[in-house]
C-alpha cells in the first residue's frame, strides 16, 4: 500500500469518508462497510495498533466534543452513537492515508487537484512547525522542571498555564520571523 | 572598483517613534570583497541586515539610502534587490518554511517565476553548492542544525543573489559544523557581509571591518589592524581574538 499511487490512495479516502458520512444519521448494518474496508486494508498497510490508538484518542476529545451537540436535539442518543461510529471510522480512514503516504506527497498531490492555495500553505506550515512548536515547549517545560521544587497540583497548573502563555508569545515572535524570511526570498 | 552595495546616511528608529536603531551610517561593499559587521547586542547589526534586503523600514523611503549594485532601493524595484541580496537569517527553523529540502529551496525562484525542469537542475545544483546532494526529499525538521544552515544557504543561492547577507551563520554550530560552514563560504564568490560574534571566522573570512556601537559606526577598517585594537575593541564590548594575541597588526 506504501507504493500504492498518492492519487490513489487520497481519491479512495475521500470517497471512503464521503460514502460514510452519507450513510442514515442511527446506527445501521450499512456501518459495516467501510469498517470491513478499513479492517481488510489495515494488515496490507501495516500500521502499527499503537499509532492508531494513540491519535485516535487525540481526535476522540473533538469527536466526542462535537457528538454530545446532538443531544440538544430529541431522540439524540442513536444520533450521538451514528456520529461517533462515523467520525471514528473517517479518522481511521484518514490515519491509514497518512501512514502510507508522506505528507509532502499529499500535498504535491492536492496541489495538482487545484486545492486553494492558503489551505496547501496553511497545511504545510503547520507540519513544518508542530515538531519545532512541540520541541520548543519541551525545552519551556524542562526549564521550568529544573526550578520547580514542589508537587501541588494548583503549582502544576500554573506552570502549565505559564508555559502555554509564552508559547503563545514565542509563537507570534517566530511567525513574524518567518514572515521576514519569507519575504527576503521575495514572497509577497 | 565595482560596488556591490553602496549605504549613504542610514537611520532607522523603532515604530512608534521607538528607539533609535541605525544613526546616519554609510559604507560601501566591493563586489567580490567579504565584510564583517561587529558590535555588542542590541548594537543594529540585524536591523542593518534586514534594510539591505529591502525588510526594512516597512516602506521603502521616498529618498534612496541604500544602493545595490548601483541601483537605488525603492519600492518599485524591491523584488529585483530581494533577488540580488540573499539573506540568511540566524535561526534556520524562521527560514525553512516547506515539507521537503527540494520544495524550500525551490520557494525564492519560484517566487520570481521558475517552474519545470529549469527549477529542478537549478534546485539540485543549488544543493550540490551548499554540499547537500541528494537532500531534496528529506524534511527539514529531521535535519541537523549543520544541515538545515545549509539548507537555508541553499535556498537563497538558488536565488542567484550578487550580494550574501548572512545573519550570525555560525552560532549553534559545533567546532566540525562551524569549519564546514566557514569552508563552505570560503568557496562562493561575490560579495558577502556578515553579521557575528564569531570573531576567529572575521579573521579567517573578512578583509574588512565595520563596528557598530548604539546604531553608530565607530570604526571601519581593514580586520587585522582593526581587531588588534584592543582598546576599541574592549570599549564597544568586544575581544581581541585569540589568533590575534601574538600577532603583529601589520604582519
Amino acid at each position: 500500500m506504501h507504493r500504492l499511487s498518492p492519487r490513489i490512495k487520497i481519491a479512495a479516502t475521500f470517497l471512503l469518508v464521503a460514502v460514510t458520512m452519507g450513510f442514515p444519521r442511527h446506527p445501521d448494518a450499512l456501518y459495516w462497510l467501510p469498517a470491513l474496508v478499513l479492517l481488510v486494508l489495515w494488515p496490507l498497510a501495516r500500521m502499527p495498533l499503537g499509532f492508531a490508538l494513540r491519535r485516535l484518542l487525540m481526535a476522540e476529545f473533538f469527536i466526542l466534543g462535537i457528538a454530545i451537540l446532538t443531544l440538544l436535539a430529541p431522540e439524540s442518543t442513536p444520533v450521538l452513537l451514528s456520529a461517533i461510529i462515523k467520525s471514528n471510522l473517517c479518522v481511521l480512514a484518514m490515519l491509514l492515508l497518512i501512514w502510507t503516504t508522506p505528507f509532502h506527497e499529499i500535498l504535491g498531490e492536492l496541489r495538482r487537484w487545484r486545492f486553494p492555495a492558503v489551505m496547501l500553505t496553511t497545511l504545510a506550515l503547520m507540519y513544518r512547525y508542530l515538531p519545532v512548536l512541540a520541541e520548543e515547549s519541551a525545552r519551556m517545560q524542562r526549564a521550568r522542571a529544573s526550578r520547580t521544587f514542589q508537587r501541588k497540583r494548583g503549582f502544576v497548573w500554573k506552570n502549565l498555564s505559564g508555559i502555554i502563555g509564552r508559547l503563545f508569545i514565542r509563537s507570534a515572535d517566530r511567525a513574524e520571523r518567518i514572515y521576514l524570511a519569507m519575504c527576503a526570498r521575495g514572497w509577497r | 572598483m565595482n560596488t556591490a552595495i553602496e549605504v549613504r546616511g542610514l537611520s532607522y528608529h523603532y515604530p512608534p517613534k521607538g528607539r533609535l536603531a541605525l544613526d546616519n551610517l554609510s559604507f560601501s561593499v566591493a563586489a567580490d570583497e567579504c565584510v564583517a559587521v561587529l558590535g555588542p547586542n542590541g548594537a543594529g547589526k540585524s536591523t542593518l541586515l534586514l534594510h539591505l534586503n529591502g525588510l526594512l523600514p516597512e516602506r521603502p523611503p521616498a529618498v534612496p539610502q541604500i544602493w545595490v549594485g548601483g541601483e537605488p532601493l525603492t519600492a518599485d524595484n524591491l523584488d529585483r534587490i530581494r533577488q540580488q541580496v540573499g539573506l540568511l537569517f540566524q535561526d534556520p527553523d524562521d527560514q525553512l518554511i516547506s515539507a521537503t529540502v527540494a520544495e524550500d529551496v525551490a520557494f525564492g525562484p519560484q517566487q520570481f517565476g521558475l517552474d519545470g525542469p529549469v527549477l529542478e537542475s537549478l534546485v539540485e545544483h543549488s544543493l550540490q553548492l551548499a554540499g547537500l546532494p541528494g537532500f531534496q526529499d528529506r524534511e527539514p525538521h529531521r535535519l541537523s542544525h549543520g544541515e538545515k544552515r545549509r539548507v537555508c544557504l541553499a535556498g537563497v543561492l538558488a536565488c542567484k543573489p550578487t550580494v550574501l547577507v548572512l545573519d550570525e551563520p555560525t552560532s549553534d554550530l559545533d567546532p566540525r559544523g562551524r569549519r564546514d560552514f566557514k569552508r563552505l563560504l570560503q568557496s562562493l564568490p561575490g560579495a558577502k557581509i556578515i553579521a557575528t560574534h564569531d570573531l576567529e571566522l572575521v579573521v579567517d573570512l573578512c578583509s574588512r571591518v565595520l563596528i557598530l556601537d548604539q546604531g553608530r559606526l565607530v570604526a571601519q577598517g581593514a580586520t587585522v589592524p582593526l581587531l588588534s585594537d584592543e582598546g576599541l575593541m574592549l570599549a564597544h564590548g568586544l575581544e581581541k581574538p585569540h589568533s590575534l594575541l601574538h600577532r603583529h597588526p601589520h604582519g
